[in-house]
């Protein structure tokens, strides 16, 4: 069967940045190649200046390539028409303060060349699902940081595009809409999008990520599948609900009777903060 | 995959007329909603103030009125010019450098905006502003200019009748008091205070595709107006200056800076108007050619620039 086309395809990127202190130009991409299939999630992590918005910039064909290419479903990156496949959210964006939610949705769409009741129904469609109708005619002026995100994440969403780039979607915001965005990007997997994110938070790029790369000082120095990566290949893991001390006792003397096995660790598994402070403010068990 | 009627209309990604409409409605109403119009109001006070301006009187009480009429015009044309090549000029160069700054211009070119659509959008967007300003305006001084003619010619009749005037002279005066009143000359010369703004309008544009300030495209641009009232004194000076007089060097010189400048001289037709000229719909062609030339020259020069910058 022949290979699907990758999502987003970069190969060899190199990006120089003009330094008016410096005389060498500052190289904030150094040959990164990346593929990313349809339908995966994907997740960019690196350090603060490692070239991970601008490995999305170029990508989007917001800066020219020093050399190398991207291309998105096929289509060059430079091309205008690369971006009809492609959804969009910047880091901490601020959008048009005297429009509404809906208003906002609406420009996007107009864009993309929706018009008429499609658009009508897109709008409201969306607002449900970043569950902002009850904000939909108020100005974004007065959107808290998780509700500008959220309806960010709209816009991006407006043409129904088969691949979304976000980066750092939950940046400033608190936990609660860091978690709505999160479960937004599960349910944009359950339908097929693909999603290429950089974040700073390991943990939700740990949850949602089905692939990682990690940039440092522009290069990519490891990439692959999370389980693949994270996973401690000469360690196994058993966790006991409602086990008494002396099946516990049991299976230490059984570990120990076993040659070349040893027991690492033993004692109660933990949350995370997160759960416990959605537990506490909105009793949420997941 | 599971993608909604949305989808659907992705082969109709849109024509760029359509898309340059949208931007230019979304500027238009970003700028009405910072409430530039609020300067309607002072347009208003000085167009029915003009009515109260005590001018000196060097003839008789019979050219009063034709005084009153030349003050009331003189002063709302100024004013429309002012206000006119301000927002032109300051709402442009307001426009991109917010969307830089805040963003929202990732998000914009993210989608299959091609980058001449924005600008085009843009701009469009801010004649949209001046074509409404303007029309508003125009419709108060000609309000003003009817109420004020009509108490004019029945004062002209009184003097006439007070003063036995032959019939003759009354046409001659009711004609004179006529060409000062609303006509389609001073519609013709608001249309040329239109044009003269959105040569403005495109000139900031141009110099905030590379400008890093709001104030230096302000500055820039009110420079380059100023200038634009020297460009034809200065293009003389170069061909009649040096030993070669009309030489080819000077001439090509005298073309470029007349390709990138304009000369705003062309504009003094509307003190013509002003003075009660009529204005030839010649001279309001030409006016209109020189305005689109110098929109289209600058909207490409500036997506020149604008298809190669980064962000």
């Amino acid at each position: 069967m022949a290979e699907a086309t990758p999502a987003v395809e970069i190969c060899n990127l190199v990006k120089d940045f003009k330094t008016s202190f410096r005389r060498q130009p500052l190289r904030a991409v150094d040959d990164v190649s990346l593929r990313i299939l349809p339908g995966e999630v994907y997740g960019l992590i690196g350090p603060n200046g490692s070239g991970k918005s601008t490995t999305m910039k170029a990508l989007l064909g917001l800066v020219a390539p020093t050399s190398g290419r991207c291309a998105i479903f096929g289509k060059d990156s430079l091309r205008v028409d690369s971006r009809h496949e492609v959804g969009f959210l910047p880091e901490n964006p601020y959008f048009y303060k005297h429009l509404s939610g809906a208003e906002t949705l609406r420009f996007y769409g107009k864009l993309c060349g929706m018009r008429g009741r499609v658009l009508a129904e897109r709008v409201s469609e969306l607002l449900a699902l970043v569950d902002l109708e009850g904000a939909r005619d108020r100005r974004l002026g007065g959107y808290s940081k998780g509700m500008l995100q959220r309806i960010g994440l709209a816009q991006a969403m407006v043409q129904d595009p088969r691949l979304l780039i976000l980066d750092e979607p939950t940046a400033g915001v608190d936990p609660l809409g860091s978690r709505q965005i999160r479960d937004l990007i599960f349910k944009l997997r359950e339908r097929g999008i693909t999603v290429f994110l950089c974040s700073h938070l390991l943990e939700q790029v740990q949850e949602v990520c089905d692939r990682v790369g990690i940039i440092f000082q522009g290069k990519l120095v490891k990439e692959g599948r999370l389980e693949d990566l994270i996973a401690i290949e000469d360690q196994t893991e058993i966790i006991l609900r409602d086990a008494s001390p002396q099946l516990v006792d049991q299976i230490t003397a059984l570990v120990a009777s076993s040659p070349g096995a040893a027991l690492v660790r033993t004692g109660k598994p933990r949350t995370t903060l997160e759960r416990l402070f959605l537990r506490a403010t909105h009793g949420d068990e997941s | 995959m599971n993608h909604s009627p949305a989808n659907a209309e992705r082969s109709h990604p849109g024509s760029h007329g359509g898309r340059i409409l949208v931007i230019a409605l979304h500027a238009f109403t970003q700028l009405v909603r910072m409430r530039v119009f609020y300067f309607l109001a002072v347009f208003a006070v000085i167009a029915i103030g003009s009515n109260f301006f005590d001018l000196p009187q060097h003839a008789g009480p019979e050219t009063a009125g034709v005084n009153v009429l030349h003050a009331i015009k003189s002063w709302s044309l100024g004013t429309m010019t002012l206000f006119s090549v301000v927002l032109a000029i300051v709402a442009t160069a307001l426009l991109l450098p917010k969307d830089v700054e805040d963003r929202t211009l990732y998000t914009i070119l993210a989608k299959p905006v091609p980058r001449l659509d924005y600008l085009a959008g843009k701009l469009l967007g801010v004649l949209l502003l001046l074509v409404v300003s303007l029309a508003l305006m125009d419709l108060l001084l000609a309000a003003v200019l009817q109420i004020r003619t009509s108490i004019l010619l029945g004062q002209l009749m009184d003097i006439a009748n007070a003063r036995g005037w032959a019939l003759d002279e009354v046409a001659s005066q009711r004609a004179e008091l006529l060409t000062h009143g609303p006509n389609w000359s001073l519609q013709g010369a608001v249309v040329a205070v239109f044009l003269r703004a959105a040569i403005m309008a495109a000139l900031a544009l141009l110099i905030s595709t590379f400008s890093s300030s709001t104030l230096f495209t302000s500055i820039t641009s009110f420079l380059v107006y100023f200038a634009g009232h020297f460009q034809a004194d200065a293009r003389g000076v170069l061909l009649d200056s040096g030993a070669g007089g009309h030489g080819p060097v000077a001439r090509v010189t005298g073309m470029l800076v007349a390709l990138v400048l304009p000369d705003f001289q062309l504009f003094n037709v509307i003190d013509a108007v002003i003075e009660g000229q009529a204005m030839p719909l010649i001279l309001l062609g030409q006016l209109a050619a020189a305005g689109l030339f110098y929109v289209v020259f600058y909207t490409l020069a500036s997506w020149y620039i604008f298809a190669e910058k980064e962000f």
